[in-house]
């Protein structure tokens, strides 16, 4: 999988590319309005990261850029600004989804795959990690074929863990993802450990391969090794 | 109580009129009576130097008893009864008006043929009762004309002169320096007003340049942070994924508290000036009921760690006319702030009627100060995890949509009200 990460400030950047590449994401980075073009124009990626405030120009440009060439990529906004109108334009404009600084580079991960998944969608629309297969329509989850009786704050909670593989996960990274825009207020992220629990027990009493694991005073992390 | 300006000064009007009047009745009762008793007086010493000079040498002493029968008001009494002109009031009986009439009697010692006689002239007096009450009328009729008088010009003074004045003061009492609204004051020619209406033009000015320069930091403030945090949280996600020692892992832990606290922090002043800035006019109708109904799940889990008991009663449908995202903020906030600041095993009731909601929560022991509560950044305890802002959040949201909220201690529980 190719993205293009279009960000001015190229410690973010870079940070992003180094989180994803474990993941099987390679990402080329513009940190200009004029080289995006031109890596726009030259090739094809799977998904646009688009930062709007560029030194050189103004990021939905580009969205209508992209939009003119009938460039299939779908894009993410990843802004500073937050505004109701911005984010109302960046739809209007194309955009797919929209992410306020700052962010998890977790939560960016999951966002790029569900991205993916929908534009991919042919009828049917399935996430598989080894005997796991999680219906993302149905909202169904299935374990060795065996269906599990399950909430949907739990499979937002697999898809999650899932999704970044291998990545160990804060507390407040899950807190906010789960939360959704109700993070900002909150300041107790306790309530995560409940939702573990649960999950694996699910998992377990399925049979499923213990790949939750606790790390020490940091937070979580789906293990597959 | 409070007394309009206008009337203050008419009232006085009115008072000094009525004194005025009232103290110029005997004065001018008197004036009049002496005037009127000098007149007569000269009349009855004319009258009787005419009787001297034209009568007196014509007349015989047989002639006396015919002249009293045909001169009423002259009669001529036999011997001296005084000594030299006397004038003085004296009542005589009117027999055909059957009442006694004050009379202005001058006796005048004459000598008829030798003889003494004395001259008695005398002039009927209008009736002091009538004289009082005559007057008496005028100065109602002109107390009763003069108040109408000045009550009516006040009135259109009120109207014409202080017309620029009661504008500029609505004015002033409906500006608020939060809303886009400068007052635009009357033009008028009177200097007085016209040096208040410039200063307070003034005022507002600066006042609002310092408002917005103050509103603009803030939020340029809170936006320009979201880069620098973003680079925070995108390195610490990059350090949780490397080997570290135990130590380590420990700073790092605390380290990505203190920077999603930032974040909130962040957020949450940035949503206030959004508040303060943008025109979240967009209303729409919200059932409170059944936001609360689909997002009891959340706050459950949330009140989980704390073992509260959250008890609805959804006594009414409880429908408004908000801006969904502020309602569902206001809310929100409402219910985690019960949440946050409970204790163990504590107790949370929310009370729905047909235009309030109620939040009932267990807490600390004592009430909070109401006077800081809705202030940025005043903590009850300032050791906790909260922001300080959630108050502040939900005051601002509730003056902007012209909503209630109140707060009272009672039996022990924290107790918000939010009127609609």
């Amino acid at each position: 999988m190719k993205i293009l990460i279009i960000e001015d400030e190229l410690e973010i950047a870079a940070s992003i590319k180094s989180y994803f590449k474990p993941n099987g994401i390679h990402c080329e980075t513009s940190g200009s309005y004029k080289d995006a073009l031109d890596k726009i124009n030259s090739y094809d990626y799977d998904c646009v990261l688009l930062d709007l405030m560029l030194p050189d120009g103004d990021g939905f440009d580009i969205l209508k850029e992209l939009k003119k060439r009938n460039k299939t990529e779908g894009v993410i906004i990843i802004s500073a600004k937050e505004t109701l109108d911005t984010r109302i334009e960046g739809f209007n404009l194309g955009a797919d989804d929209y992410l306020t600084k700052p962010f998890h580079l977790s939560e960016l991960l999951v966002r790029i795959q569900a991205l993916i998944r929908r534009k991919n969608f042919k009828g049917n629309n399935c996430v598989i990690f080894n005997e796991i297969v999680i219906d993302i329509l149905s909202k169904t989850v299935t374990v060795n074929n065996t269906k599990l009786d399950i909430t949907k704050k739990e499979i937002d909670l697999l898809l999650f863990l899932i999704g970044n593989e291998n990545k160990v996960l804060s507390k407040g990274a899950i807190a906010e993802h789960l939360s959704g825009d109700m993070a900002d207020m909150l300041d107790n992220h306790d309530f995560v450990y409940a939702h573990i629990k649960n999950l694996k027990k699910k998992l377990n009493h399925a049979k499923s391969g213990d790949y939750i694991k606790t790390i020490y005073g940091l937070g979580y992390k789906w293990d597959n090794e | 109580m409070n007394k309009k300006l206008l009337n203050k000064t008419t009232a006085s009007f009115l008072l000094f009129s009525v004194l005025i009047l009232l103290i110029s009745v005997p004065a001018f009762y008197y004036i009049t009576e002496r005037l009127y008793i000098e007149e007569t007086d000269e009349t009855l010493s004319l009258h009787r130097d005419e009787f001297l000079k034209e009568e007196l040498p014509k007349i015989n002493s047989n002639d006396i008893s015919l002249w009293n029968k045909y001169n009423r008001n002259v009669q001529i009494v036999p011997s001296h009864i005084v000594s030299k002109d006397t004038i003085f009031d004296k009542i005589y009986f009117d027999e055909l008006e059957n009442e006694n009439e004050p009379y202005r009697e001058l006796n005048s010692p004459i000598v008829i043929k030798g003889q003494p006689y004395t001259y008695v002239g005398r002039i009927n007096l209008i009736e002091k009762e009538d004289l009082i009450i005559s007057i008496a009328l005028l100065f109602l009729v002109v107390i009763i004309i003069l108040l109408l008088g000045i009550l009516l010009i006040t009135k259109v003074l009120s109207k014409k002169l202080w017309a620029p004045f009661y504008d500029t003061l609505n004015q002033i009492q409906g500006f608020e320096i939060d809303k886009n609204k400068k007052p635009n004051f009357m033009h008028t020619d009177v200097e007085e007003f016209n040096r208040l209406n410039k200063s307070l033009d003034r005022l507002i000015e600066k006042n609002t340049d310092i408002y917005n320069n103050q509103r603009e930091f803030v939020e340029n403030a809170a936006h320009e942070l979201q880069t620098p945090l973003a680079l925070f949280q995108t390195k610490i996600d990059t350090l949780f994924q490397l080997d570290v020692t135990k130590e380590q892992s420990e700073v790092l832990s605390s380290l990505n508290k203190d920077v999603s606290r930032l974040n909130r922090l962040n957020k949450n002043l940035l949503l206030l000036s959004k508040i303060e800035n943008e025109n979240y006019l967009d209303k729409q109708p919200i059932v409170i009921n059944e936001y609360l109904k689909k997002h009891l799940d959340f706050f459950t889990e949330q009140a989980k760690a704390k073992n509260l008991n959250i008890v609805i009663e959804y006594t009414e449908k409880l429908k408004i006319k908000g801006n969904p995202s502020l309602t569902e903020v206001l809310i929100n906030n409402l219910f985690l702030n019960a949440i946050r600041h409970n204790i163990k095993n504590g107790e949370i009731s929310i009370i729905i009627t047909s235009e309030s909601i109620t939040f009932l929560n267990t807490g600390q022991e004592t009430s909070l100060i109401v006077d800081k509560l809705f202030n940025r950044f005043s903590k009850v305890n300032p050791s906790s995890q909260g922001n300080g802002l959630g108050m502040a959040i939900i005051k601002k949201i509730t003056e902007i949509s012209h909503w209630k909220i109140d707060y009272a201690f009672e039996n022990n529980l924290h107790c918000f009200t939010v009127k609609f």
